[in-house]
């Protein structure tokens, strides 16, 4: 983003007027025609300043890539306020020789009882015929976020939010997965619910497909006695969704679970083949990411392991203990948390693998809450 | 570790409910001509950024076999093809090449050297297969890619099969398939030749026969235009269409030249020489834009499905007379003109110093070249749905910009209203949809200009891919490949639409051979092609778009 035109606060019934005005100062700066390119309307919601400026900062990037209406909420609810306050901004970055690619935000602020009107506020400034993205910023799984997430999600064909460092993982993930049954299955609008942790395991569940695929490691699925995960500080569901998505896919039933806060999650399944074992363990630092998968498992007919590490966070290697064979690697692409929401943002495309892991993920929730 | 001997299921339950073109399946690639011009530009880049893009089997490795271009042996061939490679790479990449993803891609690329008619080679080639599929736990999956010209196609698919590298088509563990580029041939009986040949070792569902037109994200978007928007579909046909213009320019020639010093850098003249545009370019990809632009709405998007809609529309191109061919196609050579702000020289003598760089005597039939270096043509589709429309195809090398698109232009209104003054017509509404280099399509429609008179303006809408979606576009080679190692041939082409489509352009050959013209008509380099191509559309009252 080249050009940056921003605004003190204005009234919303002059949001519209002040947008067209900044787009129109950064055609005469520059000589160029600015053209405005928009593929949704973006609402984010953040739930305080400093969550709001963390976003903020990503926003420039996350149009780059999937250029939109930005409608960024700030909801205090705990503070003091009446009204909703407005300021908007218009970036513009180069589209070609002769042209600027422009794209609009509005910063929506709102504390107390005017969190409520928000809304109306959004309502009133969305771009009609655009899909809708809401980007629910908070660290508060949206199933718990009450009404305003309702009213929020009502124009959105997609609700994207990120199960990164939920404080109460079991309870999270429980709600959220019976909630994604009423936003996909619900009012007859086409809704989707995307969490930005099942995209971040895209290329271990990749990973985890072609090792254990039964022309490379025959036998190996039908034999595993028990998967060991190991993850990174605050990265406990992202292991979680390996855990649900390999026993959703593979007809595993959960026995028992038991939870260590801070350090381990063990389950006991039963499987086609016998029973399993499952421990998710935390590892005291490092990247906020699963950094190690490894499987036993019967190989070439006699007990092994397979073990699948995050090498450096661009490349993920799976190896066959005790052999010498070659490493298999699957190439990470460096994903920013920008390039990571930009992609998610494109991607309106149900998962119903997704799904049918977060039924499985609410089952092993329950067994630890029980 | 070892791979059992024994059929075992093929269903891998995690990869359920993932779509199929989205797993590419593990694998070893084998480049035939792997030193070649293609492989070096096009195909170990592709690999490369599909590995940075992390969409390759973690299973995969890459062989390429052939004689090296050097024509020397090189003492350690994995690495002297490392070398070629990451040269190829840092030039045409659109990714650089950075130490981790390089070594990464080198670990598991290596080098066969070996002529396509050795057969003792091709043993070399086997035991090297053992020896990566052992290595990457590869379950004996191969995908053939034959980068060679078509005279070799037939030699190399039978020493594949003799040497036992092809399996069946219904084996259940490993996969062989096979690429083959295109020229198919150079006409209908040696492109049936050259289908027979691959017959003779692939089954027609083992082959992809590959056009990278359709691995353009525009040729694809072609079709979502048409079938996912419902305004078009109803509009489009002979009721609303005027005519439709398909132009694939070049702005090279067919020697390539360092820009700063103005030496030749390189040259396509040992391809080129021959064939010509009508078999390099109408042939192929342009009668598959043709194809897309016309067929009927598939069924569904099954590959054979698709195929069918698509052989659909080559099965209703009028045939040629020799009469038509005189009247309704134009070919053209360039002559000396000027390119990219200096002069350049013409075709023949491009020919000549070609052939006097290796020290040779130029060929007989090259000494007064009548090689085709620009096309233009109009033809009919003979359905319901085009009857009377025609469809102009241009295509040429050293035009003054590269530029390829497809642009429908749709009838005029009636001369009432805002169109009923004959001395100033409206300009009709065109959609046209740019393949490259810009990627994207635009919109030409009448506007009214602010102010108190009617006066109507053309305005353009314009999307355009890099701009609208940030994310740069993949190389068609990229996709292309990743179809094949995921069993998805909707993008190939199916052998009767190879067929079909030389059974319409044989008798255009056929004809330009009987005549034995001593010398072609002209065009300088910088211009639209020769005067006769402008004489072709004005005759019928249109003319050329400008681009």
């Amino acid at each position: 983003m080249s050009t940056l035109a921003t605004s003190e606060f204005v009234p919303l019934s002059e949001v519209e007027r002040e947008l067209r005005r900044q787009r129109q100062s950064l055609q005469g700066t520059e000589q160029v025609a600015a053209q405005l390119v928009r593929m949704s309307n973006l609402v984010i919601f953040c739930q305080s300043q400093e969550s709001a400026q963390a976003v903020a900062a990503l926003v420039p990037e996350v149009v780059t890539a999937h250029p939109a209406r930005v409608l960024l909420l700030i909801g205090e609810p705990s503070g003091e306020g009446s009204e909703v306050t407005a300021q908007v901004c218009v970036r513009a970055r180069p589209a070609g020789s002769h042209q600027l690619a422009c794209a609009e935000q509005v910063l929506l602020r709102a504390a107390g009882a005017a969190v409520n009107r928000l809304p109306f506020a959004v309502r009133s400034l969305m771009i009609g015929d655009l899909p809708t993205n809401l980007w629910w910023a908070s660290s508060q799984p949206p199933p718990l976020a009450g009404p305003l997430l309702y009213d929020l999600s009502e124009q959105a064909q997609q609700i994207m939010y990120d199960s990164m460092g939920w404080p109460e993982p079991a309870r999270g993930v429980a709600a959220t997965a019976s909630w994604l049954e009423q936003v996909e299955g619900g009012d007859g609008c086409w809704r989707v619910a995307s969490d930005l942790n099942w995209r971040r395991l895209k290329y271990w569940r990749r990973l985890l497909t072609q090792v254990l695929d039964p022309t490379s490691t025959p036998g190996a699925v039908e034999s595993i006695t028990e998967v060991q995960i190991e993850h990174g500080p605050h990265a406990v569901i992202q292991a979680w969704e390996i855990v649900s998505w390999l026993a959703s896919r593979l007809d595993w039933s959960v026995e028992t679970g038991r939870v260590e806060p801070g350090r381990e999650i063990a389950w006991r399944f039963t499987a086609p083949h016998g029973d399993l074992r499952v421990r998710v363990q935390r590892l005291e630092q490092g990247p906020t990411e699963v950094r190690r998968v490894r499987i036993a498992c019967r190989l070439d007919d006699k007990p092994g392991a397979l073990s699948l590490v995050a090498d450096d966070g661009r490349r993920l290697t799976g190896v066959l203990e005790g052999t010498d064979a070659a490493p298999r690697t699957v190439t990470v692409p460096p994903h920013t948390a920008t390039e990571l929401i930009a992609r998610q943002l494109s991607d309106r495309q149900r998962d119903p693998v997704f799904r049918e892991s977060m039924a499985v993920a609410q089952v092993l929730a329950q067994s630890l809450l029980d | 570790m070892a791979i059992p001997a024994q059929p075992v299921r093929k269903d891998n339950r995690l990869s359920q409910g993932t779509h199929k073109s989205l797993l590419p399946q593990p694998c070893v690639l084998v480049i035939f001509g792997g030193d070649g011009d293609l492989s070096w530009r096009k195909l170990l880049p592709a690999i490369y950024n599909l590995n940075v893009a992390g969409v390759l089997p973690s299973h995969f490795a890459v062989v390429c076999y052939g004689l090296p271009s050097s024509g020397e042996a090189p003492s350690n061939p994995d690495e002297y093809i490392r070398g070629r490679a990451r040269d190829g790479i840092t030039r045409f990449s659109r990714q650089p090449p950075t130490d981790d993803n390089w070594d990464d891609y080198a670990r598991a690329l290596f080098y066969v050297p070996g002529s396509f008619n050795d057969s003792r080679a091709y043993g070399q080639l086997k035991a090297k297969l053992e020896a990566v599929d052992q290595q990457f736990g590869v379950p004996h999956s191969r995908v053939y890619y034959l980068a060679v010209p078509p005279q070799f196609v037939p030699p190399c698919v039978s020493h594949l099969r003799d040497a036992g590298l092809v399996s069946a088509a219904d084996e259940p563990t490993a996969f062989t398939r096979v690429i083959v580029e295109k020229p198919i041939g150079r006409d209908l009986e040696s492109a049936r030749e050259v289908i027979r040949a691959v017959d003779q070792a692939f089954a027609e569902g083992q082959t992809y026969r590959i056009d990278h037109y359709l691995g353009k994200e525009t040729v694809q978007n072609l079709l979502v235009l048409r079938f996912a928007n419902s305004i078009f579909e109803p509009l489009w046909n002979e009721k609303h269409i005027d005519h439709v213009q398909i132009t694939v320019a070049e702005d090279e020639g067919i020697t390539q030249y360092d820009p700063a010093t103005g030496e030749p850098t390189g040259s396509r003249v040992g391809y080129y020489e021959g064939v010509g545009a009508l078999r390099d370019m109408v042939q192929n990809h342009m009668l598959q834009l043709l194809c897309i632009v016309a067929m009927e709405p598939p069924s569904s998007l099954a590959p054979d499905i698709v195929r069918d809609a698509k052989s659909g529309v080559l099965r209703c191109l009028r045939p040629m007379t020799r009469a038509d061919v005189k009247q309704v196609v134009v070919r053209g050579q360039y002559i000396e003109g000027e390119a990219q702000g200096r002069r350049v020289p013409s075709y023949r003598s491009e020919v000549r110093d070609f052939y006097s760089s290796r020290k040779q005597p130029v060929p007989a039939a090259s000494v007064h070249s009548n090689t085709d270096t620009f096309v233009a043509l109009r033809l009919f589709v003979d359905n319901w749905r085009w009857a009377g429309v025609p469809f102009y195809l241009r295509t040429g090398k050293r035009l003054p910009k590269r530029a390829s698109e497809v642009a429908i232009q749709f009838k005029s209104v009636p001369q009432v209203l805002f169109n009923a003054n004959p001395e100033v017509p409206l300009e009709p509404t065109v959609l046209s949809l740019r393949v490259q280099p810009e990627e994207g399509l635009s919109m030409r429609i009448a506007s009214k200009l602010p102010g108190p008179k009617v006066r109507i303006y053309p305005v353009k809408m314009e999307f355009n891919y890099s701009s609208s979606f940030g994310d740069a576009s993949p190389e068609a080679y990229e996709r292309l490949l990743l179809d094949v190692m995921a069993g998805d041939a909707t993008l190939f082409l199916r052998r009767d639409a190879v067929e079909t489509a030389w059974r319409f352009v044989t008798p255009i050959l056929e004809c330009w051979e009987q005549e034995r013209v001593l010398n072609l008509p002209e065009y300088q380099c910088g211009t639209w092609g020769p005067v006769e191509a402008d004489r072709l559309i004005e005759a019928d009252g249109r003319r050329w778009r400008s681009l």
